[in-house]
């Protein structure tokens, strides 16, 4: 009879080391889970297929690109795709012009070290709406989304036409889809979740939404909610000090994402850092760490 | 979790309500570690007031006897909610400590 | 009738009290849950939670809990997931409940409750985290 548990302290990897795809690996079990580097050593014209099926097909027509070429107007390409042989990685990106400055969509998966799936980046951006260099020093270096260095005047400027921390320009909404467009894709390839780590904590309210849960960091949120109650610490730090530490802030989720941006976990002795997040493949966690947050 | 405590010739009386899981067990162990300090080293601990207990509060009451008989004295249980027995029951308490069904008849038992 | 219900905490003590609350309230409307019943699946719960809780996100700072929970006429399902270090099924004495209390060792109750309580008990690692299975029958009230 079972009577005890042992904690492993070393994680399995779930999905097993495979060699490539072959016709007779495709024959064999269906609910055997592919790595992205797997995919990315088939044929050039299979991968292209494949990856098709990461972006919904309304975002590209919504920019009057044709979903399977991948083509605007004159045949100018604006979907393109990174998937080398042999790299555990890829990155799609949108374009709804030839100018890269008008990129409207990014999305990039990679495989972690259980063979799991990472989103390391997913990007909606509006590229008709104003951009903000948030990204780059007034001298030109980068800022790695300010958490490098931080181009202050910009992101003041970001705060205020409304952007969150890290983002360049407004969104462009419809995430749900994409999501849910990620969802179906994975769950092709064998996938019963995927993980990232949230830049910010407005991208983790956003996820929280999209129905993810937390591996690490929780507690974090939660003591983040607490600290911003009224008498909390957090709170209290929001002392009008400095342009991202108005009081009004710990009301919505942007403000209080610009504070914690901006150092205010200094006061809890915390950082914003380690957070990580799973998606398991069509569930909703319903996590709200911030009830009736206004975004 | 809230403790009630009341001081009687022959023993010492802490009733226990709310819920002692892992996260209060340790507050109910300092309120009879107290006690103890105290020289209250004939203790009843009154758990009808208690809507859930856990193994964690089966151990707090485990340390709790061993603790006042190192000191001279014992531990008595009040137990009257079906849930908290049964705790009792599955891990053989009753094989360690007496459990009765009301204060007065845990505070005769110390005559 | 199935009736699912999902609730997700952060795996700290505190929300062991949210756990318990979250199965009284969808339990009541069920006639043949009686009061024992849920004594044991607020119990188990509670044990596997407190494990997950002080083992599985030992050292670091916790994720998630999460709780599902499916009644039908003749049964409850309650799965628990989280995402912290994998637990590995071992075998040693039942704790020994007939021993004095100078030979009692503390702990290895949370595992035997769960046990005692339930009736059928499951554990897996999987892509999508580490869930252990629950399943307790319930007597139809009306005897069928």
């Amino acid at each position: 009879m079972l009577n005890y548990f042992r904690v492993k302290r070393q994680p399995e990897k779930v999905v097993p080391d495979l060699g490539a795809i072959s016709v007779s690996m495709l024959e064999g079990d269906a609910h055997l889970p592919f790595t992205i580097r797997q995919l990315n050593n088939l044929p050039e014209a299979v991968k292209r297929r494949v990856y098709r099926g990461l972006i919904p097909p309304n975002l590209l027509t919504r920019f009057g690109i044709d979903p399977i070429h991948w083509t605007g107007a004159n045949k100018a390409p604006l979907v393109f795709l990174k998937a080398e042989a042999n790299s555990e990685k890829v990155l799609i990106t949108a374009q709804s012009s030839p100018d890269i400055k008008d990129e409207f969509f990014a999305l990039e998966l990679a495989d972690n070290s259980l063979n799991g799936v990472e989103l390391n980046l997913v990007v909606l951006n509006d590229p008709t709406t104003p951009r903000y260099s948030i990204d780059t020093t007034e001298d030109g270096q980068p800022t790695m989304f300010g958490t490098l260095k931080r181009n202050i005047e910009a992101e003041e400027q970001a705060m205020h036409a409304g952007l969150a921390p890290g983002q360049v320009r407004a969104g462009l909404g419809g995430s749900r889809v994409v999501f849910e467009q990620l969802d179906a894709f994975l769950s092709m390839l064998g996938h019963r979740a995927y993980f990232l780590e949230p830049l910010t904590y407005a991208s983790a309210w956003v996820f929280e939404r999209r129905g993810f849960a937390y591996v690490r960091g929780h507690k974090l949120m939660d003591d983040i909610q607490r600290g911003f109650q009224v008498g909390g610490s957090l709170h209290q730090s929001l002392d009008d000090g400095f342009v991202f530490r108005k009081p009004d802030q710990a009301s919505t989720v942007r403000g209080r994402a610009w504070a914690i941006h901006d150092g205010i976990l200094d006061t809890l002795d915390l950082r914003w850092d380690k957070i990580r997040m799973v998606k398991q493949i069509g569930r909703h966690a319903g996590v709200e760490t911030f009830p009736q947050a206004v975004y | 979790m809230k403790t009630e405590i009341k001081h009687a010739d022959k023993c010492t009386t802490i009733s226990v309500s709310g819920s002692v899981d892992a996260l209060t067990a340790a507050e109910l162990g300092k309120n009879v570690a107290a006690q103890i300090a105290g020289e209250h080293v004939n203790l009843i601990m009154d758990l009808s007031g208690l809507e859930f207990m856990s193994s964690a509060g089966l151990r707090t009451l485990l340390g709790a006897v061993k603790e006042t008989r190192s000191h001279g004295g014992d531990l008595r249980i009040v137990s009257t909610n079906p849930g908290i027995d049964k705790v009792l029951k599955m891990s053989g308490f009753h094989n360690i400590a007496k459990v009765f069904t009301s204060q007065a008849e845990a505070a005769a038992s110390f005559e | 009738m199935t009736s699912t219900h999902r609730i997700t905490r952060a795996a700290h003590l505190e929300s062991l009290d949210d756990f318990r609350k979250f199965l009284k309230e969808h339990c009541a409307p069920h006639a043949g849950i009686t009061a024992e019943i849920l004594y044991d699946l607020q119990l188990a719960v509670d044990e596997a939670c407190t494990n997950i809780i002080t083992h599985g996100y030992a050292g670091m700072d916790p994720g998630s809990i999460i709780l599902d929970l499916e009644i039908d006429a003749s049964k409850i399902g309650i799965s628990i997931t989280d995402f912290g270090h994998a637990f590995e099924p071992k075998s040693m004495p039942t704790p020994d409940v007939e021993a004095s209390i100078e030979e009692r060792e503390f702990g290895g109750f949370g595992l035997f409750f769960i046990q005692q309580t339930m009736d059928e008990m499951n554990y897996r690692t999987t892509e999508d985290g580490n869930t252990m299975l629950l399943t307790k029958h319930i007597i139809n009230p009306t005897g069928d």
